[in-house]
């Protein structure tokens, strides 16, 4: 999954695409993960308004 | 009543949508200012200094490009000098060769070569992919274009080609005559060179291994 780095300048999104699941993972981390925490807020939010 | 799911509440699909918008917009500019170092064209003493650029010197026409697979990387990658190599039967300085390599571009663009050929990923599948053209063994010495030319460099080779490229039966889809003059020739030979030495992180996928191509077998 993780494969070591070996482009030809070191990048940040040079080390995002060096194994297939980087990419996936990263964005996964970075948009659904705040996503859910979103839905619980605003579930939270909800039930405070009841 | 009914409790309100959050799924059909506005507030929820609105936070959300910001925050991938502001990511993404985030993520692209970033992108945006590392391709920028990444494609920065790399200077004459980067080229004495042994420093790797994706992107070398417009005097990489002064040496000898090679392409040799980096069993690291798994893919082909070129290799300059350190041997130097006339072009053209002597050695380019710095202006000379940027403003040779800028003519060549600007004739590449005149004679739209990408409206057959591919370079560096842009343009059609119609004639063969130019982005490793330089490396192409048919070409080198002892090559079939030397004796179909009857020139003894590739350089030469690659300039009788050019200026009359209908006249010798290359391809099934013959290259037709675009007018070329010998400066241009010129110019765009050391647009090819310097485009083979470019750090395509092995693309064209596989060039290295075809069949008859570079040390393929």
């Amino acid at each position: 999954m993780f494969e070591p780095f070996v482009d030809v300048n070191p990048s940040f999104f040079g080390w995002l695409n060096q194994g297939p699941l980087t990419l996936t993972i990263f964005l996964h981390t970075l948009v659904v993960l705040p996503m859910i925490f979103i839905y619980y807020q605003e579930k939270k939010r909800l039930e405070n308004e009841k | 009543m009914a409790q309100k799911s959050v799924w059909s509440d506005n507030r929820f699909w609105r936070r959300s949508a910001t925050w991938v918008t502001g990511v993404a917009s985030v993520l692209l500019i970033w992108l945006t200012f590392d391709t920028m170092g990444q494609i920065s064209m790399g200077t004459d003493a980067d080229l004495k200094n042994g420093v790797t650029k994706r992107v070398p010197a417009p005097t990489v026409i002064n040496y000898k490009v090679d392409y040799v697979f980096d069993s690291r990387r798994g893919h082909e990658v070129p290799k300059i000098g350190p041997e130097k190599e006339k072009f053209f039967g002597k050695f380019w300085s710095e202006e000379e060769a940027a403003a040779l390599l800028h003519k060549g571009k600007l004739a590449s663009q005149a004679k739209n070569c990408m409206d057959c050929h591919t370079l560096l990923g842009n343009g059609a599948y119609f004639a063969p992919d130019l982005t490793k053209a330089w490396l192409d063994p048919a070409w080198q010495d002892g090559g079939t274009m030397q004796a179909m030319t009857g020139k003894n460099s590739k350089e030469e080779a690659m300039v009788a080609f050019l200026m009359n490229p209908d006249q010798y039966p290359t391809h099934e889809r013959m290259m037709p005559n675009l007018g070329i003059t010998h400066d241009e020739a010129v110019a765009l030979v050391a647009f090819l060179k310097h485009m083979a030495s470019i750090d395509t992180n092995g693309f064209p996928r596989n060039f290295g291994r075809m069949q008859g191509a570079v040390h393929g077998k």
